[in-house]
């Protein structure tokens, strides 16, 4: 192996290095808002808890400062990380407690030398577990929880023991390209949390799988890179939890989460302000606004998902079709297309709303048609250029059918631009449903979606900001979760990057 | 390490233990007790009124009902929804602007009223019946037409009465001369500048939502766009103070009395005040007096549906029988005032400037200084006092008959709005080619001209000048801004002077604004829901109509409005306490919802 002796590029391709910055600076800007926040400059008082919880921060920054030079020495002078300075990286993991997810993931990368994506997986899996518990934890603040709630909460924190055994197992036993054979069912059994909507979990399976039944070396091989290079980038690897932990906890909502919160009114309750029975306060009718947000997303998740995905088929349909026959058929259909993207996608989506009237599937039906044409583009554009390669030639010469060809052979390679367009196209979708929601065009205004809840809180914005402050952040995490993601893809997928 | 794992099995059971239940906590006692399937109630509203729906949605469905909502984006398209009959029962508002009874109920719930969706030969009669009577008596009648119209027959289902904030830019404007009366619109001949010296050169800035005039001929209108325009371009017979009293302060009357019988009224013209013009964007003097004859030519105009092409508002005056001027000296020394031994002519004689030595005929003989007055008489068919109440409205402001007589040369039933100019048409003082200002003003201001962003007023330089009543302020600029919430936001800047609305959410940010003064007062505006009178189960149900009237809860409005609102019976409630109350209750919910499950 070549020795890198040259220091700055050794510290530019640490990915240790490199996190640990990206901890410092993210654990430092908490800090301050925590210390800002500290202090009631209404009542000019302190707020102690929140005082507690900046030390926290700050003494985590400063310890992550220490690791950073820590790790500059060790490069400086053995060329690798030495196994003192990753110890240094336990006490980290315990951040988590406290919610600073950045140091806590930090200290998993740290603590590990041998860091497949399963290792990431399993860690990512463990904090969302931990994620889930905490948030739904809160409703044990709440007059009552839902029947269902202790069995639940029971089988997360055991799925969380779990994951936490797996972090364990992996790092010993996982290597870059190989599990040993006895991974192969508990890959099988990792798959089963998928339906509490931990999609780590399923990656961390799907991977073990892969590595244990040994079947396919270019295809883990393939797996390991793609994997490895969009974990390498952190902002991607926290879009991507972001996103997951969303997804999970409006999977599981209905299980820990009291619908009844979320949409009956509370007159004895109305505009407080938050504390631990209502973590985010309550709206104008005494409705608790963290049940509201969290229900919210389910509707702001399904309509961004499928607003995304019915375009990307019926567009990827007509994109490979005029991609791959051309001439007449090209023009028919790009033409009419084209008259379709002449239309502002937006506006379009509110006459389909006035027209029909408001409910989740016409804002899913509104909010797709508008956006058929550019992936019909983006997957035209891709087969055109698919269709002339020599596989495709040999398989029309082997007699293959047209149909065959197109979805068999070009499809599954033309594939890569579409998933990374509808990744980043999805922060788009979100941000419609919410707009529409906001414009009263979306679902009915009881219903909990983010755009609702904004709605209400654009009312109080000057009086009770915490009520459009929110779900604001939630809108903008979440669709800045899927753009980081979607450049993350993006970058993975590229090959002018490899 | 087994033991630690036994103490911890151990702490999470105790702690499992100390968690209550929602199946714990609502015993299972479910209040849904009512048999059959539940029935489902569409109810019909503005996107305005989303919050009054989500309450309604949330207790008609604790109460054991399916609730559709059928939300309007704008006044056009609920209208059009409620004409087509796609609703149980719509979300509906009424302001009473005369302040009386009567205008209450008469156009919402009597058969064939303008708004009414409700024919009741019951309710018609108690409406008649009522709209004759005063005092107690009136009370007594209100009081049986309201259990009619709400508790036994439940035509409508009352929810609160608004109560009315108005926002004052204290830093510049004197909130105590910035009046906010009941029923009356704004009253700007009050309204004065902190530094009155400002109040000659300073524009006094204030805020109307709509920017399209219906009509400046004030019976030409009945609507937001123009009733405070109007109210302070003409002057009435008589005032509505802030409390709904109807009195001669502030008009063209010294006094005015009832005459026994309660069909006769007297009023006695004040003569220091003439009709002002608009020239060369100033208002000038036209030298003719408000007289006698331009009463009885208003009123007469007033109360007949062909005198005017679009007449908007004859039924508020079809009470009116005869306007006349007075006179014999001798009718009112012999009529007596209703209810006293007083003679009209000592009601009417009371701090006048000189006692009165002759009632003369013709504006040209009128010298109030020398004794010589103008008494004008109003008849009504059938007793009914409340007809004061409509000469304080808009609708009876005092045209020049001169002026009008000469724009309105068109014959009305052949009137083509593309060639005939009315008067008091908004084109005519719009800026641009069709600007050619025709008004002739009665009231403390005239109009100068209009644009899409503002109408701007000058002083009447003839209304009844050195006395309290005349203007203070010499130019007022009323600007339009459709949105509320940019209303305020213009009003915290100090961009307008006066909002007339603040929304009950942003009362707060009034109170905390240092520059700003919030007034508050009573309102007749009502809102409630009509029930659909036609091919609907609550139209044929009177059982389902009374389980949903019992299913409100007024209370839980008022909590979320925090205290903005009060507790209605009817549309009458504002104006007349009947006593009676609407409570909600949950038992009798159960007894209707059976009664209708039995019936079908």
């Amino acid at each position: 192996m070549k020795v890198i002796s040259n220091l700055k590029l050794l510290l530019k391709i640490t990915q240790e290095y490199g996190n640990a910055h990206f901890t410092l600076s993210f654990s430092a800007i908490f800090s301050l808002l925590f210390l800002l926040y500290s202090y009631n400059f209404n009542t000019q008082a302190v707020r102690p808890i929140v005082l507690v919880f900046f030390v926290v921060y700050l003494l985590t920054t400063l310890y992550v400062w220490l690791i950073s030079k820590s790790i500059k020495r060790d490069l400086a002078n053995h060329g690798n990380i030495h196994i003192r300075t990753r110890i240094l990286g336990y006490p980290l993991i315990l951040t988590v407690l406290v919610g600073n997810i950045f140091a806590s993931s930090f200290g998993f990368s740290l603590v590990t030398k041998n860091k497949t994506p399963e290792y990431t997986f399993a860690t990512y899996a463990f904090l969302t577990q931990l994620f889930i518990i905490g948030v739904s934890g809160f409703n044990l603040f709440k007059p009552y929880v839902i029947d269902s709630f202790l069995l639940v909460m029971g089988a997360f924190v055991l799925l969380a023991i779990i994951f936490a055994v797996m972090i364990i197992l992996v790092s010993k036993y996982v290597t870059q390209a190989s599990a040993p054979k006895w991974m192969l069912p508990i890959g099988l059994i990792l798959l089963l949390p998928v339906l509490t909507g931990n999609l780590f979990s399923l990656l961390l399976g799907y991977g073990l799988i892969k590595k244990a039944r040994q079947k396919d070396a270019s295809s883990i091989e393939k797996w390991q890179k793609m994997w490895s290079k969009i974990l390498r980038n952190s902002m991607a690897v926290f879009g991507m939890f972001f996103i997951i932990f969303m997804f999970s906890l409006s999977v599981i909502s209905p299980w820990t989460f009291d619908y009844d919160f979320a949409t009956q009114n509370n007159y004895s309750a109305i505009l407080q302000t938050p504390t631990l029975e209502y973590p985010l306060g309550t709206d104008d009718f005494g409705r608790d606004l963290f049940s509201r947000i969290v229900f919210g997303a389910q509707i702001s998740l399904i309509v961004g998902f499928f607003s995304t995905i019915i375009p990307a088929i019926i567009g990827g349909t007509l994109g490979a079709i005029t991609g791959y026959y051309g001439k007449k058929t090209d023009n028919i259909i790009m033409r009419l297309l084209d008259i379709l993207y002449a239309i502002p996608g937006i506006l379009l989506a509110i006459a389909i709303i006035a027209a029909f009237g408001a409910n989740t599937v016409n804002l899913i039906i509104a909010l797709s048609v508008g956006s058929i044409p550019t992936y019909a583009r983006t997957m035209r554009a891709t087969v055109m250029q698919i269709s002339n390669y020599e596989f495709v030639e040999s398989a029309r010469a082997l007699g293959a059918s047209d149909s065959t060809i197109i979805f068999k052979h070009i499809v599954p390679n033309s594939l890569a631009p579409m998933i990374v367009k509808a990744t980043l196209t999805i922060g788009g979708a979100v941000i419609s449903t919410s707009s529409l929601s906001f414009l009263g065009l979306g679902v009915e205004p009881h219903i909990p979606e983010w755009g609702n809840i904004l709605k209400i809180g654009s009312t109080y914005l000057e009086t009770h900001s915490y009520l459009a402050i929110f779900p604001g952040l939630c809108i903008m995490l979440l669709v800045l979760s899927f753009n980081f993601f979607g450049d993350g893809l993006r970058d993975a997928f590229d090959p002018k990057t490899n | 390490m087994k033991k630690l794992l036994a103490l911890l099995f151990v702490a999470v059971l105790a702690l499992a233990g100390c968690v209550q239940k929602k199946s714990d906590v609502e015993g299972g006692g479910n209040a849904d007790t009512s048999t059959g399937e539940k029935p489902t109630i569409e109810i019909l509203g503005t996107a305005a009124g989303e919050n009054d729906l989500n309450i309604l949605r949330d207790q008609l469905t604790k109460n054991g009902f399916e609730v559709v909502l059928n939300i309007q984006p704008d006044y056009g398209s609920f209208s059009a929804q409620k004409d087509a009959g796609n609703y149980d029962v719509a979300l509906s508002s009424w302001t009473t602007v005369t302040g009386n009874p009567d205008y209450a109920v008469r156009g919402l719930f009597k058969t064939g009223g303008d708004y009414s969706v409700v024919s009741d030969s019951n309710l018609d009669a108690l409406i008649d019946k009522a709209s004759t009577l005063t005092g107690d008596e009136a009370k007594d009648a209100y009081a049986e037409l309201e259990q009619l119209l709400v508790f036994d027959q439940a035509y409508i289902a009352p929810l609160y009465i608004s109560k009315k904030a108005q926002g004052i830019y204290s830093a510049e404007v004197n909130p105590e001369t910035v009046l906010l009366p009941k029923s009356r619109a704004q009253v700007w001949e009050a309204i004065s500048f902190n530094d009155e010296s400002l109040n000659a050169s300073e524009t006094l800035v204030l805020h109307q939502a709509i920017a399209s005039l219906t009509s400046l001929d004030p019976i030409k209108g009945n609507d937001g766009s123009i009733n405070t325009l109007n109210t302070n371009m003409y002057v009435r017979l008589v005032n509505l103070t802030d409390d709904d009293q109807v009195v001669s302060d502030g008009s063209l009357s010294y006094n005015h009395v009832i005459a026994e019988g309660n069909s006769e009224y007297y009023f006695i013209l004040r003569d220091d005040i003439n009709f002002a013009k608009v020239e060369n964007g100033a208002a000038v003097d036209t030298g003719e007096l408000v007289s006698a004859e331009d009463v009885v030519f208003s009123l007469n105009r007033a109360k007949d549906e062909s005198s005017v092409p679009d007449h908007r508002t004859y039924s508020i005056h079809e009470n009116i029988d005869t306007v006349e001027v007075v006179t014999d000296l001798a009718e009112l020394e012999n009529a007596k005032v209703a209810g006293t031994e007083e003679t009209v002519l000592d009601a009417l004689s009371k701090e006048l400037p000189q006692a009165v030595t002759e009632v003369v005929e013709s504006e040209d003989q009128v010298d109030n200084a020398a004794g010589k007055y103008q008494v004008v008489k109003i008849t009504t068919p059938n007793p009914f006092p409340q007809v004061l109440n409509y000469l304080a409205h808009q609708s009876g402001g005092i045209v020049s008959e001169k002026q009008v007589t000469s724009i309105n040369t068109f014959d009305v039933a052949s009137y083509d709005p593309n060639t005939d100019v009315a008067y008091g048409d908004q084109a005519t003082v719009t800026e641009g080619s069709s600007y050619n200002n025709h008004l002739y003003a009665s009231g403390p201001y005239i109009l100068v001209q209009k644009n899409d962003y503002e109408a701007t007023f000058v002083k009447n330089p003839a209304y009844r000048i050195g006395t309290e009543y005349e203007p203070k302020i010499t130019n007022i600029s009323v600007r339009f801004i459709d949105d509320n919430d940019s209303a305020l936001s213009a009003l915290r800047n100090g961009e307008i002077h006066v909002l007339q609305t603040v929304p009950e959410t942003k009362l707060d940010i009034v109170k905390s604004d240092t520059n700003l003064a919030l007034n508050e007062a009573e309102s007749n505006a009502v809102t409630y829901l009509q029930f659909n009178t036609k091919g609907r189960e609550v139209s044929n149900s009177a059982d389902l109509r009374k389980a949903v009237l019992y299913s409100i809860n007024q209370e839980e409005f008022i909590t979320y409005y925090q205290g903005y609102k009060r507790p209605a019976v009817s549309t009458v409630t504002p104006l007349v306490d009947t006593g009676l109350k609407l409570e909600a209750n949950r038992d009798k919910v159960t007894e209707f919802l059976n009664a209708y499950n039995e019936g079908k």
